[in-house]
């Protein structure tokens, strides 16, 4: 017997058996591949920067962009109220964290389906993907993040305490993506209508929170059913966290947080049961 | 359960569910239109067929041993790996396994075209359950193994196919498992890597570590197993010693439809229903010795009326080898039209390949090497000589000698040196 790798790793005993209940959710396992979750994070990072001959800037020219065309047209055309901030600032702190949740989204639901090598030939705890999904456009957002900083620092607005925040409302942001794609991770298995609908769906979402206009554009009567989206109170807590507009709404936000939670344990359920026959349908 | 077992199975199943269309519901739409029809027909649901691909498979394999997974495709073989590396769950029964289990099912999956071989080396290693620090302390080794020190930072989509197959084998070979499981398609690529995944394999027995070989290839069964698990339409038919495995292998390959024929059998118009080997008395029998004349009598069938069909037989090694080859066309036999059962008798000159197994496959092909009618493996045979082996090559043929130097003694040639 080898006696280093049997150092490293003490010999186990592995039962394998069609698994049973409703909340067999491992994540022990996870948590044991972890390493794994590492290195598909690091390749997802690693790839993105090196297949482009920009690198690291499209982190940082894609926002910007956008946010020069909706400055443009909403902020000069269409001048769209700003909550007396210039509007580049008002609208890169909402554009930046709605990129990291399209992307967090977008690869949470669609990994099992580009790494289906990886699921037909080699065991692993299948939540590591979209766990993966989510955690690799961080580091984009981080970039983003230093432009925003610099923007700031030209209008000369600083930041108060509730920045100390922005890491919470960046988890939040996480759990709904996460919460998401456990549910249509698993159905874009069977089905990849999923792919091709979601670029779709997060587009017209986008225009469902307030990320172009204030929230206060919203007539007062209507702002209850606007809320019911959990993006509404998230972009207002990173405007917020970044800029002191507003107040969070805590009623909002603690629904918010109900019901991605709940939508959470559910996902994982789901795709816990789903993920028995992935290996066979993908 | 007793602690010399490596993997103890109990009952284990695998079902799938086949639609009744027999194709699967890909898209939302199939999957509304299946739906909005079952609720048509009211309520009535739609007919599954049930298929098992692996049934109530029980056995143990104790640490140290090396048993080979023998079976048709089709038989559960991968599906077995599968469910023992946990890809895929099984419907039925219980597995138990002792250590550290890896299994290369394929060499390279995870592989990413864009990353350097050092990354991917890592990457690799930890989709093959190694720790980082594991994969960094056998750094060296692995990229020596591989013999592509020089090309390690260049990004793996500018390697070879060989290079980078090399690269991937020598991360697996690094992960020291307790236990392995090992799918044929290793095997595939050319002869020194096969060479070479053997060789490892038997370094893997001499630490003493488990392995379960998935192999059509009755040679490297030989080799490396010593034990023979059978599987037959998902059952296990046998579980014992390698020959009595083999020779089940063979008696079901008789007939079978060759693995790369993409037509279906049944839709064969001309297809063999028989082989028969036979010797100079005119006696069947598989096992001949070198030199021997023999005699092959090929039975077929007909479906649809075919015109000139061009038989060709191949008689390939167990290690894959082609080894000879026999076409009516090209030895000048015209069949004509071609109706309903009948007989096609090739007489053999003798027997000069060397002492192995051979699987005869046949292959009917339309008039003048065209569209492939039908393909099947029709038998196997042994050839018994006691020297001639696969060290002497495909064949030994008898050269004619003779010195044409001075009529000088021997002893002067040799004594100079």
């Amino acid at each position: 017997m080898n006696q280093t790798a049997a150092q490293v790793n003490p010999p186990r005993v592995t039962l394998i058996r069609p698994s049973g209940g409703l909340f067999d959710v491992d994540l022990a396992a996870v948590w044991r591949y972890r390493e794994l979750l590492f290195f598909l994070v690091w390749r997802e990072v690693k790839i993105r920067y090196k297949q482009a001959a920009l690198g690291v800037a499209w982190a940082v020219v894609q926002p910007l962009f956008t946010v020069l065309i909706f400055t443009t047209i909403f902020g000069i055309f269409a001048r769209f109220p700003s909550d007396g901030l210039p509007y580049p600032v008002f609208a890169l702190a909402a554009v930046l964290p709605w990129t990291y949740f399209a992307e967090a989204l977008r690869r949470s639901a669609t990994g099992l389906v580009s790494d289906a090598d990886l699921v037909r030939k080699i065991y692993f705890p299948r939540l590591i993907i979209p766990i993966a999904g989510v955690t690799s456009p961080v580091v984009d957002f981080l970039f983003g993040m230093l432009i925003l900083v610099g923007v700031m620092f030209w209008y000369g607005i600083t930041p108060g305490w509730s920045i100390l925040l922005l890491p919470g409302w960046l988890f939040i942001t996480l759990a709904l993506a996460l919460a998401i794609g456990l549910w249509l991770g698993p159905i874009n298995v069977r089905y990849r209508d999923v792919m091709h609908t979601l670029p779709f769906i997060t587009q017209v979402w986008m225009f469902a929170t307030p990320i172009v206009y204030p929230l206060s554009m919203i007539p007062e009567r209507w702002q209850a059913l606007y809320s019911v989206n959990p993006m509404v109170g998230i972009i207002e807590g990173f405007r917020w966290s970044l800029l002191g507009t507003g107040q969070p709404n805590l009623l909002s936000i603690g629904i918010s947080l109900g019901v991605i939670t709940v939508a959470l344990i559910g996902g994982a359920v789901y795709f816990r049961k789903m993920e028995r026959s992935f290996a066979d349908v993908i | 359960m007793s602690k010399d077992i490596a993997i103890q199975a109990r009952g284990l199943g695998k079902r799938y569910l086949l639609g009744a269309n027999g194709g699967a519901k890909d898209s939302f739409r199939d999957a509304l239109v299946a739906g909005a029809k079952s609720l048509i027909g009211g309520g009535k649901k739609a007919a599954f067929k049930e298929f098992w691909a692996l049934k109530d498979a029980s056995f143990d394999i104790r640490h140290g041993e090396n048993v080979g997974v023998v079976g048709l495709n089709g038989a559960g073989k991968s599906t077995l790996l599968k469910i023992l590396s946990r890809i895929t769950e099984p419907a039925t029964g219980t597995a138990q396994i002792n250590g550290r289990l890896g299994a290369l099912l394929e060499v390279g999956t995870g592989f990413h075209g864009e990353l350097t071989g050092r990354e991917n080396v890592f990457l690799y290693g930890s989709i093959l359950g190694m720790r980082r620090e594991e994969v960094r302390r056998k750094f060296d080794a692995i990229v020596e193994f591989s013999e592509i020190a020089n090309f390690i930072d260049t990004p793996v989509k500018r390697y070879s196919s060989g290079m980078y197959v090399r690269l991937a084998f020598s991360v697996a070979a690094h992960l020291e498992p307790d236990i392995l499981l090992l799918d044929e398609v290793l095997a595939v690529g050319d002869l020194a890597f096969q060479r070479k995944c053997i060789e490892h394999a038997k370094e893997l027995q001499k630490r003493d570590a488990t392995i379960l070989f998935v192999s059509h290839n009755m040679f490297s069964i030989k080799t490396m197993c010593d034990r023979v698990i059978y599987l037959r339409k998902g059952e296990v038919i046998y579980d014992g010693d390698v020959l009595g495995g083999i020779e089940l292998y063979e008696q079901d390959c008789r007939g079978a439809a060759l693995a790369w024929t993409e037509t279906k059998p049944e839709e064969w118009p001309i297809y063999i229903t028989g082989c028969e080997l036979l010797d100079e008395r005119g006696d069947a029998k598989t096992m001949f010795d070198y030199g021997e004349r023999m005699t092959m009598r090929l039975h077929y069938d007909t479906r649809e009326t075919v015109d000139d069909p061009n038989f060709i037989v191949a008689m390939i090694r167990s290690d894959g080898v082609a080894a000879c080859n026999y076409s009516t066309e090209l030895d000048g036999l015209s069949l004509g039209k071609v109706v309903g059962p009948g007989t096609l008798e090739l007489q053999l000159p003798a027997v000069k390949l060397v002492s192995e197994m051979y699987s005869i496959s046949v292959l009917i092909r339309a008039k003048g090497f065209q569209q492939i009618l039908c393909g099947q493996t029709a038998g196997t045979f042994h050839v018994r000589h006691h020297l001639f082996n696969t060290h002497f090559g495909v064949f030994h043929e008898a050269g004619n000698w003779r010195r044409v130097d001075q009529d000088s003694a021997p002893r002067v040639a040799s004594g100079q040196r």
